[in-house]
């Protein structure tokens, strides 16, 4: 098939993919009124929803907590799974067994351990905490990490460990001077994919995180929801402010993230 | 022992230290973090649950009193939960397998194209970045019965409103349709790497013996592709069973219940109607399910792969 033909045939869908994200665009310059007026545009540009918003709720405290337990759980995540991938893909038998387990764990839907957790966070005081969401999310995304890492692992010749051993590198010897220094592109591109599921979490948010001074930002979005009259507009500008610096992030990374998905794709 | 090793010819043992040398050397202490994780963040999970199941709680007192199996008995004369299994399924599959035919004809056309992503990468990447929920307020406004964005179209070329979310089915469809909106750009990233991983040798021997590029397709590329696209299906499936957000946004398990996910009835029993017991026992029965659905998509990838070797 043609060049031509293929790119015509792809457009609509690009189109479409991006209609969603054009619109909360649109939404975050309508008044009140003119949300629901039928059309993808605003009848009249209204500004006023964005300085609204800030007045309305807390936005960079949300902000700000959304970061902070994002990039901590990204920390607490590779701090476990940098290792266990190392594991994984070179103890043979016990790592592929390992391997099985960890992913066997990812299929349980994580409403599993809302409950239990839930204890576990109030009888260690990290119930409303944002300590406590990190050590939640940190720990949940570990399978992901742990995944995609071992296929970084894996792509790295033996011989390079060995000649590790011949100078008398143990296990972590290895680990933190040649595995380490060769899967960087890796642990960069699975702490990204890291981080952006722990910035969208919303169900452990929900649950361990209720009181304001903690919510996250998707936990704040979700809130305008529960309003009679649902301020679409500030939820709209709310929305974007979340969601411009990490598709600057997506979109600067964007070689490594593909990249580190592949890691996972081609096993 | 000592006997053993006197008797051991001298060159076995030998042979021994120097596969032994070859060995890997990892530390055992490097699996512990993760092990750890495991206990913490499953293996903790299933045991309290199970206590949990078998007694009454409150949300401030946990294990109270044995029940023995009341709260099972309850899980399963509930109608509205055992119906959320059976759609949560129905949804994981469906979505999953949209999701992968979509995005494998997608990827296939744009390694068609090029061999390099160049900006679509990146465009491709939005969606999997952009929060469920900001997704969810997107479409839930977009299909708005009066003033969304959907219907001004259509009255825009004279063709009758539509209200998707007003009716059980349409709900249903449109959550469907709004998680594969959201996925379809995953499976499109992993299924066109695993495209530039097909051996050119296996395209060229097919080319000379004269298949076309419909027969290239079926016959080479798609095979070896297979464990591939199960080992996606099998990851959006998953996803499929834990989605959450979405629902909690768009239409909040309804009309009726037609929409009420196992994961969302499961959180609202626990911590809206407090109902602790019970929400264990759902947990449980829900988990049993996936495990079960999980394993057979995995072991039929296993035969896949073996197939393959």
């Amino acid at each position: 098939m043609s060049r031509r033909l293929l790119t015509a045939l792809l457009a609509p869908v690009a189109v479409l993919m991006a209609v969603p994200l054009v619109y909360i665009v649109s939404l975050s310059l309508r008044s009140r009124d003119d949300v629901l007026n039928g059309g993808l545009l605003p009848s009249e540009v209204f500004w006023r929803n964005w300085p609204d918003t800030f007045g309305a709720i807390d936005l960079p405290r949300h902000l700000a907590n959304s970061w902070v337990v994002a990039a901590g759980a990204v920390a607490l995540t590779l701090a476990i799974a940098v290792p266990a991938a190392h594991y994984t893909a070179r103890a043979r038998r016990s790592g592929e067994r390992l391997l099985s387990l960890v992913l066997a764990s990812y299929c349980a839907p994580p409403v599993v351990a809302v409950l239990p957790l839930f204890y576990l966070l109030r009888t260690t005081g990290l119930n409303n905490t944002l300590a406590g969401l990190v050590l939640v999310t940190g720990l949940a995304n570990v399978p992901v990490a742990v995944w995609l890492l071992d296929g970084f692992v894996r792509r790295v010749p033996q011989e390079i460990e060995e000649a590790a051993w011949l100078d008398g590198l143990g296990g972590w010897g290895v680990l933190r001077h040649v595995i380490a220094p060769l899967i960087a592109p890796g642990i960069v591109a699975s702490g990204l994919i890291c981080f952006f599921l722990g910035y969208n979490e919303l169900l452990f948010a929900l649950s361990f995180a209720q009181e304001t001074s903690v919510q996250t930002l998707p936990v704040a979005l979700s809130l305008f929801q529960g309003d009679r009259n649902i301020q679409f507009g500030r939820q709209a500008v709310a929305s974007i402010v979340g969601v411009a610096p990490v598709y600057v992030l997506a979109l600067l990374a964007q070689r490594r993230l593909v990249a580190g998905l592949s890691a996972g794709a081609v096993k | 022992m000592a006997e053993g090793a006197i008797t051991r010819p001298a060159g076995l043992t030998r042979r021994r230290a120097v596969r032994r040398a070859r060995l890997p050397r990892v530390s055992r202490w490097q699996a512990a973090p993760v092990t750890a994780a495991l206990l913490v963040f499953s293996g903790y999970p299933l045991v309290y649950l199970v206590g949990l199941a078998l007694t009454e709680s409150t949300l401030a007192r946990p294990l109270q009193s044995w029940v023995g199996s009341d709260n099972f008995r309850n899980a399963l004369d509930n109608e509205i939960f055992t119906g959320s299994l059976w759609r949560s399924t129905l949804f994981a599959v469906l979505a999953a397998a949209g999701q992968l035919v979509i995005g494998t004809g997608l990827a296939l056309a744009l390694a068609a194209r090029a061999r390099r992503l160049g900006l679509l990468g990146g465009l491709l990447l939005l969606p999997l970045v952009t929060p469920p929920v900001m997704v969810g307020v997107a479409w839930k406004l977009l299909l708005a019965p009066v003033g969304g964005a959907v219907n001004g179209t259509l009255a825009l070329v004279g063709l009758p409103a539509v209200n998707p979310l007003g009716d059980e089915r349409g709900a249903f469809w449109t959550l469907v349709v709004i998680d594969t909106w959201q996925w379809t750009p995953f499976v499109v990233l992993l299924v066109y790497a695993a495209l530039l991983g097909v051996p050119e040798e296996l395209r060229e021997a097919a080319v000379l013996d004269g298949a076309g590029h419909w027969r290239l397709l079926v016959s080479v590329v798609l095979p070896y592709l297979r464990p591939a696209l199960l080992a996606v299906f099998l990851l959006r499936l998953v996803g499929g069973f834990k989605v959450f957000d979405i629902v909690y946004v768009v239409t909040a398990g309804g009309p009726g219940a037609a929409t009420n996910t196992s994961t969302y009835e499961i959180q609202r029993t626990a911590l809206e109607s407090f109902q602790v017991g019970t929400a264990a026992a759902e947990t449980l029965v829900f988990s049993v399910m996936v495990g079960a659905v999980a394993t057979i998509v995995a072991l039929v990838r296993r035969r896949a792969v073996r197939a393959e070797r």
